[in-house]
Parts: structure tokens; sequence; C-alpha cells
């Protein structure tokens, strides 16, 4: 149940700044941590900015929605939604920089897949990495494995993630049964389906409970079909005689909206610009994640030989 | 176990299962028959250690070890002779340390350490207590006495009491049929009809009833525990402490779920709700699922948060 859940209690805030802030912090944090590590050579302009951190962040959301999406067997909406909020939350708390996205990505895919009781074994979740060998499969997996506990870790142990799609389901069978002005809801589906996944890949989910994203999905459905749904708000949903939750329910929608209006997919030549930055970040300063690695090895968790060395080229252009 | 046997004939208990081991002072084994064989006369010695014995001193070996037999023959003897108790005694101290001398003898006599110097021991110690070894003679049998007493006064109440239990039921069962009896003279006699006399009937019987169960209540009580405490009696002398306990309240569960209220699992399919969702096909069911659980948890997600936080 919502009501009652760690996503309500610790994974919903109030603002759009108050998510801002908390990334603002966590680059921060990476910086200063590096400058007070006092290694040779550190330059301030090394550092991804926030903004170029946002693009980042915004390429490799899309490119896991793209892995779940051609995803074998086809991966439930549901998994692919815990997936890309698990995506989210961990980037809440941590730096592009610290951790690489291209492997917290799939950990995150991998995760989900668990947590939502999706079934496939590792072996068969590395398959779909379609453009690798083999031996490039496995060391992917030896990887996510790595990063799996740490992941679990980051996301403070709260994995169940409510989506917006099963309250959708429930509000359509509502709307069928309650409703009768409304003349074929079915209808309304597509294009609410369509606003559940573009909302997915923007901050709602941390900041607005799931049946609402769900609700305004279905409202936003039907105004661009060219239905009033107000009285079902009012009629069925009990907010005839309340007029400031009515208000607050719009002004909600209405940021929804505005945030799902504002997201646009990033320019692909600044995609590179800053994607090279960060793999000079990461080579530059990878030392933290190596010795993580390490610490594993010596408690026998993972493969023995060191890969380094096969890590360096082993870029993420080989994989999709 | 294995090699339980007579040392003489070689018989063991395998061999023969009705084999009887008998031992005597000397702590060696010989069996039931070589017994009667070397001990026709009345007396011979050990096969193995040539001590002299008379057939009259053999006893049935109750220990495994034939040792052990021995130390309890014994350690009877020796206490016959060293009967002094703790009181007889200044102090724990010297009652310890006589103890601890009657453990040696014993030792020494079993093992046959020092046993004619051992002897000596005990025989000065006999000359030097005779007085008190027959007064505590005496007194050990007056105690043994009292305490047979004691028990034969037990056996005879509870002898008593089975009597009396007896004698009830048997009163108890003559009242019942009393009672039946009475009921059909009535029925051949009276003109009232039946219905009102086997109403009479029973409610007699209830009464009868009722003050057997009275009377038994009353027996119950007045029995002893073992202790020879009442079994109402109570024994702390601190009052017990009264705990004032505050009835429950059932207090009906509600949930803040933030949302519209969700209509209940069992009418959904009163208000139209399952006409809008799949239904559940025949092996689905086999595990408890209905087409009404789906549909409630998909209407409890869609209402769960959906009012904004009031803050």
């Amino acid at each position: 149940m919502y009501h009652n859940s760690s996503h309500k209690k610790f994974w919903i805030f109030d603002t759009e700044d108050a998510v801002e802030l908390l990334r603002c912090e966590a680059n921060r944090k990476f910086r200063s941590k590096m400058s007070t590590s006092g290694k040779p050579g550190l330059k301030e302009a090394m550092f991804l900015e926030r903004h170029e951190e946002r693009v980042l962040f915004r390429y490799y959301e899309k490119r896991l929605l793209d892995f779940c999406n051609v995803f074998k067997p086809a991966m439930p909406k549901s998994v692919v939604g815990t997936a890309i909020m698990f995506f989210r939350r961990f980037y809440l708390n941590n730096s592009l920089m610290e951790y690489h996205p291209r492997i917290i990505m799939f950990t995150c895919a991998y995760l989900s897949c668990k947590v939502d009781e999706f079934n496939v074994s590792s072996t068969q979740f590395v398959g779909n990495l379609v453009q690798e060998t083999p031996a490039g499969q496995e060391r992917v997996l030896e990887q996510i494995l790595e990063f799996e506990l740490l992941l679990i870790q980051q996301l403070n142990f709260h994995l169940v993630v409510h989506t917006p799609y099963r309250p959708m389901e429930g509000l359509l069978i509502d709307i069928k049964t309650r409703y009768p002005p409304l003349e074929n809801p079915e209808s309304l589906r597509k294009s609410a389906d369509d606003f559940l996944t573009r909302a997915s890949t923007t901050d709602t989910g941390l900041l607005f409970s799931p049946s609402q994203i769900a609700l305004t999905a279905i409202l936003n459905s039907a105004s661009r079909a060219g239905l009033s749904m107000d009285s079902y708000l009012t009629e069925c949903m009990g907010m005839k005689d309340n007029k400031e939750t009515l208000l607050k329910l719009h002004e909600s929608m209405r940021r929804m909206k505005k945030l799902i209006k504002e997201y646009e997919l990033p320019k692909p030549e600044e995609v590179n610009a800053y994607k090279e930055k960060l793999e000079r970040v990461h080579a530059e300063f990878n030392t933290t994640t190596n010795k993580r690695k390490r610490g594993y090895e010596e408690d026998g968790h993972v493969a023995k030989e060191p890969r380094i060395a096969e890590e360096e080229e082993w870029t993420d252009e080989d994989l999709l | 176990m294995d090699d339980q046997g007579c040392p003489r004939c070689k018989t063991t208990k395998y061999r023969n299962p009705s084999l009887k081991l008998m031992v005597n002072v000397c702590g060696h084994t010989l069996c039931e028959n070589c017994v009667d064989m070397l001990f026709v006369r009345g007396s011979g010695n050990c096969v193995q250690c040539d001590t002299p014995l008379r057939k009259s001193n053999f006893r049935v070996q109750l220990f495994e070890d034939p040792a052990v037999d021995k130390e309890v023959e014994i350690r009877k003897k020796v206490l016959k002779m060293y009967n002094k108790r703790d009181f007889d005694f200044p102090s724990l101290r010297a009652y310890n340390d006589y103890l601890e001398q009657v453990e040696d003898i014993v030792y020494n006599l079993t093992n046959n350490i020092e046993v004619e110097s051992t002897k000596q021991i005990m025989e000065q110690y006999q000359r030097e207590n005779r007085d008190v070894i027959q007064r505590n003679k005496v007194k050990m049998t007056r105690e043994q006495e009292e305490l047979e007493e004691l028990l034969l006064l037990e056996q005879q109440g509870n002898e008593q009491r089975r009597l009396d239990l007896l004698q009830e039921e048997q009163r108890q069962l003559q009242a019942k049929r009393k009672n039946k009896q009475a009921l059909l003279d009535e029925m051949e006699r009276s003109r009232v009809p039946a219905t009102i006399l086997l109403a009479q009937h029973k409610d007699r019987v209830a009464q009868l009833e009722t003050r057997i169960e009275k009377q038994k209540q009353a027996v119950k009580t007045s029995i002893v525990f073992s202790t020879g405490l009442l079994m109402g009696q109570t024994v702390s002398l601190q009052p017990v402490a009264k705990i004032e306990e505050v009835l429950y309240q059932y207090q009906p569960l509600h949930i803040e779920t933030y949302g519209p209220p969700v209509p209940e699992l069992d009418h959904l399919g009163r208000l139209g709700y399952l006409n809008h969702v799949r239904a559940a096909m025949p092996q689905d069911t086999a595990g408890g699922y209905s087409s009404g659980l789906a549909c409630h948890r998909a209407l409890q997600d869609a209402f769960s948060g959906l009012y904004p936080l009031q803050n």
C-alpha cells in the first residue's frame, strides 16, 4: 500500500527545488572529497558542472529506457518504471562522477527485475547486451553483481517502488463503473500510457504520488480528446465540498504537465562533449571504485583477476 | 556385559542367561552352581584369594563390578559400628573429620590396604565408644519405628477416604434410582398430564444434581496437599497485590489513505466493479484467487495518496 510505504515517507519531496538541491549537494560533495584527497594536477575545470551532469543523466536514462524496451523476454512496464526510479533515486545522493552511470543503469535494471518479481537469470539478463561478446557479457555481469549491493545500500534498502501503472488500471475500472457519462474509457488508455512513459523520465515520481500521476495521465488524455472530466473529480472522488483539495490537485497536475513539457532529449554534440569529460574524470579519480573492488575480491565474492586494464577499452559505444 | 561370567567354570551370561553370579566378602565372583559344589560343607576358601568364606555369606551380585558389591557389604558393616550423628560432635569440623575417617576405613578394607591396622583401629574405636554405639542403635530403631507408624497412618487415611467416596457415590446412585422409581409410580397413579410430571421430574433431577455438585466441591476444598496445607489456604503472608485491569475496548482499525474511500472487497460485485475486470479462470481460483482481489488492489492503489498533502 502506498500510503504507509517508504516510498511516500522518504522519497517524495515537496518541491522541484528540493530535489535539485540534493543533486547539487552530491556534486559539491564529490568535488570537495577529491580536492581534499590532494591529488596532483587537480583542476576545477575538470569536474562536470551540474547542468552537464543533468544532460548526461538524461542521456543514460534514455538509454536505460531503450534497453528495457528491447529486452527479451518483454519487460513489464512496472519493472521498467521501478528500474528508472532506482536510477533516479541513486543519483539523487550520488554524483555521476563518482559512480559511472553506464554500469549503474544495468544494475538498476537487474535489481528491479528481482524486486518486481520478473524472473530472468543473470546470464539471460546480460544476454540482452547483443553487441557484446560472451566474454564481455560475463564482464558486465561481474560488474553488475559488484555494484548491486552498493545500489541497494544507496537506496537505503527501500526497494519497493510504487509505479503509476496499477493505479491507472484502478482508475479506469472506477471510471467505467461509476462514471457513465464517459462513453468509451478504453479510448483514453493509449494516450494515458504515453503520458506515463514520458512522466517516468521526469522528476514527477519524486514529487507526486503514483495515484496522482495516473489521474493526471487520464485527465490529460481526456482533455486531449476534448472531453471534460471535472464532474468525475467532484462527484466520484468526493472533492465537491473540498475546494482546497481540488485546487491543490489541479496545481499538482499543472506542475506535472510543466515538468513533462520541459523535457527534451539531450543534443548529441553536448552529450559527446560531456561524456568525454566524464570518462576523463573517471580515469583520473576512479580510485574509489578500484579500492572497493579489491575489497570484494578479498572477500571472495567476485572473480579474482584484476580487470582494470580491460575495463579501459570497454566503452559504452559497444553496448547498444 | 559381554564377559560377565564365572571365573571357575567359565560360563558366561551369554551362554547361560539364567546364570546367577554370587559374591562374598572378599569381592570375588562365583556362579551359583560352583558355590553349591565348592561349599557343600558350609565353608571353604575363595578360589582366587584363598580367604576363608562361609556359604551363608554369599550374596547375589547386584552390580556389574563385584568390587562395588564388596564395598556395599563392608560399608554396611562399618556403619553399624560408626553410627554417630552430627549432634554427637561439638563442631561441624569434628563431624566432617569423623566422616572422613569412616570413608578411609571403608576404602582401605575394600582395596585391601593395611587391613590389619585398620581392623585394629576399628576395634579400638568400638571399645572406646561402646556406650554411644549402643545408644545410637536404640535411637535409630526407635526412629525407624516412628516412621513406619506414620506410613501406616497415612495408608489408613487413604483407605478411609476411598471408602467414603465409594459410599457417597452409592448413595447418589440410590437417590437417582429412587427418583426414577418415584416418577414411574406417579405416572401410574396420578391424573396429571405426563408432560407436567416429566417437567417436575426434570426439576427434581436438576436439584439433585446441583446438590451433588455442591457436595463434591465441598469435598474438594477440604483436600489436603501432600505438604499438609489445605487446598484453599493462602500460604504467603503478604496479601496478594490486586491488579486493576481496564477492560479492553475494541477500536476499529483506521488507516489514513490520503484519498477517497475504497469500496469493500465484498461489495465490489454488487457495485458493478467486477464487470470491468477479467474474470478469474477456473484454474486460477484453485489457489484462492478471485478477480475481486486484483480489482480491489488496483482500486486501493488508485485511491491511495490521491489527495495532495495538506501541509
